[in-house]
Parts: structure tokens; C-alpha cells; sequence
């Protein structure tokens, strides 16, 4: 009991001490984000125009990828692609190769819906002008659909990127190390929990303020150019 | 211009047209009125293959469109669309509107497609619109905008689905202004309207639609003076 804080002294120093170390793991967050992300809008474009599309076989394929995905633990995902996936391959995979995999493909998941329900929500006069002054489908989408619902996309693809640089810290799991790795592994040399998950959680914070602000100064300009 | 025969189209259970048939010579003025839900929008619609033909055979400039040699893209270009709801691309300039299509489908050059732009915008009367984005537009503006979007493929025939309904009462001139001086230069048009003046100053042909079927036509005078059907007497007497 008494080592449980009976006596707990908060030592500042700890925090200050731990940035650099830290600070090694947060760059390999924001890479894992950065590259999941694009990797994972990618997808989730792919998808989320799949699920708009008229053809059976790819509706139904990107269907059953957003639905297994959002139906499944990130954990589960991530320890099937680092420790089950490469036993049926018959080869490693690298922790940050597998890092970057379930990130993408699980934000590419919730990405798709987003793409989806922006697209859908532009109005179907916008495809006929489209196409009465003889834009292609594909021509129609490009120049006209996607600008508009691009925009319509930026608030929840926003939230998206948040959670999903949050979810990184899953990643602790198959040894990547990432800022919570980081963590862990000072507080195992130095028992100082409370300083270093304190220190961590306000990193995590100022980088998911950070992404807030982007995105608010991104949506502006947007509203400016038209 | 535009030959019709025997058109049929069903929204499922539902049949929409039950077998028009009609000719439209080159530079000829013809508007549809009717009551709502009586096909005419669908008509219209099927000319410009927004709806696929049910059955029946509607040739436009020579070409089937059931024929699947058909170009439609191309079609769509020949027969332009005005729309009720204008469907202006609200993320572009009318300039943009009005040059997207002469680039990206004609192929034209940027500098060529902006002086034939400015050109269609001079002929609605809006020049001094051109970098500006469609909702700093009045609706009768925004049509106007369309028009010239539409115009500038040089399509042969034009297709107006009710242009002036969305519109305030006050703004329904400066766009029959404008579908006036099309008139003037000898466009062929198809205008489902409201507008019995309109019709009755520029039209050629008046053709009442209901239930899905063509149930009276003639000049204006004859079908707004003397109508023979009932249904047509009892539509006029409604809305004159």
C-alpha cells in the first residue's frame, strides 16, 4: 500500500527527462499515421466509390471489406496480420510494415463510408448537368462529383485521422516503437507511471490539436475558393 | 430533328409513357404543358437518355438511340439540357460552367473555349458574372448560366424541363428573354412549361400530355382558343 502512493511525491524532472526518449516514438507515430493514412484513403476512396458502384462484384467486395473490418477489433486485426497472416505466407512481416497494414486498412474501412455517404449526398441534377453537356461517368465524377464531395468530406475525415493516430498506440502489442512503446519502456527502468503516462497523454494531445487546427485552416481555404 | 415512335417507359410497376408519338422538324418550337405527373419531365428526359427507353424508338439528328452504335455522349452534346433546378456546378465559376464542357468533351483549348464563353455570357446578359461562383446568382441569373453552359456545345435542339418554375415571378422574364432570342435564331426546342404566355407568343406546336399519353396538339391559337379534348378544356380552364 505504501509504495501505491501513500507517499507519492510527483517528480517533474521525470517529464522533462523522458521527452527525448519520447520523442524517438513519436516520430515513428506520426510515420505509421502519416503513411496508414494515405495508404488507408487510398482505400478507403477505392471502397467508398465501390460502394456507390453499379457493378455487383465490386459493390459487394468493398461491402464485405468496410463490413469486416468495422466488425472486428483493431487488436484482433492487428495481431492477425503481424502473427497469423505471415504463418499461411510463410514469411515475416516486419512490425512496422504490419503497423502501417492495420492502420490503413482499418481507417481505409471507415474512410470508405465517409467517401460514400459525401458522395451520396451530392445532388443526382449535378451527374444529369454532368452528362447532358456529355462528361463520361468517369468524367462527371472527377470534375464534378468528387470537388463537391470532397469538401463535404474534410469534418468526419478529420475525426478519422485523429482516432486513427490514436489507434497507433495498439501497435504497442507487436513491439513497434511507437510513443507509447516509448513509454512503457521508461517506465519500466524508472516506476515513474504517473509522469511518463502524463507526459505521454499531452503529447498525444498537442498532435491530435495539431490535426484539429489543419483541418480547420484546410476548410477555410476550401470555403474562400468558392 | 427529333422522331419519336411508339415510346413506352415504366419506373417499375409504374407506366410513365404509354406510347408517344411525335416529330419535331428542325427549327421548330414545340411546348408541352400538362398536368404534374403526366409525363411530361420523363418525355423530355428520355430525348436526352437521362431515362433509359422502356420501348419504342426515339431518334435524334438520324441516330437511334437504342441503336448500341450509338454514341450517347455524343447525342448528349447534339440536344442540350436546361433543368428546373438549373444544376449549376456549384463549385465553379459560370465561366467554369459554361468552358467545362467545350474543353473536356470538344476538346477545345482553354484560351478559344474562355472567348466563346464570354461570348454565350454576353448573350444571356451576363458578362460581368463570369468569375463568379452560382450562389452569389439570382435564380433567373443561374438559369441564364445554364443556358449558356448548354449552349456552348452548339447542340442542335435544346431541351428545357419547366426552365422558369424555380424561378421568383419577378426574375421567370429575363429567362424567357433569353429562350426568346434562341427562338430568334432558329434553335429547335422542346419546352415543357407553365408559361401559356410564352407558348403562345413563340410556340409552333402546343402539345397537352396526360396520363402519359399526347392527347391533344396544335398551333397555340387553336389549343389555347379552341381545344377539343376534355381534359385538355378542363387543364386550360385550371391554369388560364
Amino acid at each position: 500500500m505504501d509504495s501505491m502512493g501513500g507517499n507519492f511525491q510527483f517528480k517533474y524532472s521525470v517529464m522533462w527527462e523522458s521527452i527525448p526518449v519520447l520523442m524517438t516514438g513519436v516520430k515513428l507515430t506520426i510515420l505509421i499515421t502519416f503513411f496508414g493514412l494515405i495508404f488507408g484513403f487510398l482505400l478507403g476512396s477505392a471502397a467508398g466509390l465501390g460502394k456507390t458502384s453499379r457493378n455487383i462484384f465490386i459493390n459487394k467486395l468493398s461491402g464485405i471489406y468496410v463490413e469486416s473490418v468495422r466488425g472486428t477489433p483493431l487488436m484482433v486485426q492487428v495481431m492477425f496480420l503481424y502473427f497469423g497472416l505471415p504463418l499461411a505466407l510463410g514469411m515475416r512481416v516486419p512490425p512496422l510494415a504490419a503497423g502501417v497494414t492495420a492502420i490503413a486498412v482499418n481507417a481505409g474501412a471507415y474512410i470508405a463510408e465517409i467517401v460514400r455517404g459525401a458522395i451520396q449526398s451530392i445532388d443526382k441534377g449535378q451527374v444529369e448537368a454532368g452528362r447532358s453537356i456529355g462528361l463520361t461517368h468517369f468524367q462527371a465524377l472527377v470534375y464534378i462529383i468528387w470537388p463537391q464531395a470532397f469538401k463535404r468530406m474534410i469534418p468526419p475525415l478529420g475525426n478519422q485521422f485523429i482516432i486513427s493516430l490514436k489507434d497507433t498506440s495498439l501497435l504497442v502489442v507487436i513491439g513497434v516503437g511507437e510513443l507509447t512503446r516509448q513509454g512503457q519502456e521508461i517506465i519500466a527502468v524508472n516506476f515513474r507511471a504517473f509522469e511518463v503516462w502524463l507526459t505521454v497523454a499531452i503529447i498525444y494531445l498537442a498532435m491530435t490539436m495539431f490535426i484539429s487546427k489543419m483541418l480547420n485552416v484546410v476548410e477555410k481555404k476550401l470555403e474562400i475558393a468558392s | 430533328m427529333i422522331r419519336i415512335e411508339d415510346l413506352h417507359k415504366n419506373f417499375g410497376p409504374l407506366e410513365v409513357l404509354k406510347g408517344i408519338d411525335l416529330h419535331i422538324r428542325p427549327g421548330e418550337v414545340v411546348v408541352i404543358i400538362g398536368p404534374s405527373g403526366s409525363g411530361k419531365s420523363t418525355l423530355l428526359r428520355c430525348i436526352n437518355l437521362l431515362e433509359d427507353i422502356s420501348s419504342g424508338t426515339v431518334i435524334v439528328d438520324g441516330l437511334d438511340l437504342k441503336d448500341k452504335d450509338t454514341d450517347i455522349n455524343f447525342i448528349r452534346t447534339e440536344v442540350g439540357m436546361v433543368f428546373q433546378q438549373f444544376n449549376l456546378f456549384p463549385h465553379m465559376t459560370a465561366m467554369k460552367n459554361v468552358t467545362l464542357g467545350p474543353i473536356k468533351v470538344r476538346k477545345m483549348s482553354k484560351k478559344k473555349a474562355q472567348n466563346l464563353g464570354l461570348e454565350l455570357l454576353r448573350k444571356v446578359g451576363l458578362e460581368d458574372k463570369a468569375h463568379v461562383y452560382p450562389d452569389q446568382l439570382s435564380g433567373g441569373q443561374k438559369q441564364r448560366v445554364a443556358i449558356a453552359r448548354s449552349l456552348a456545345l452548339t447542340p442542335k435542339a435544346m431541351l428545357f424541363d419547366e426552365p422558369t418554375s424555380a424561378l421568383d415571378p419577378e426574375l421567370v422574364g429575363e429567362v424567357l428573354e433569353v429562350m426568346k432570342a434562341l427562338v430568334v435564331d432558329g434553335m429547335t426546342m422542346v419546352v415543357v412549361s407553365h408559361e401559356m404566355g410564352f407558348a403562345r407568343e413563340v410556340a409552333q406546336r402546343v402539345i397537352f400530355m396526360d396520363e402519359g399519353l399526347i392527347v391533344e396538339e396544335n398551333t397555340p391559337e387553336n389549343i389555347f382558343l379552341n381545344p377539343q379534348n376534355e381534359r385538355t378544356k378542363n387543364f386550360l380552364g385550371k391554369v388560364l
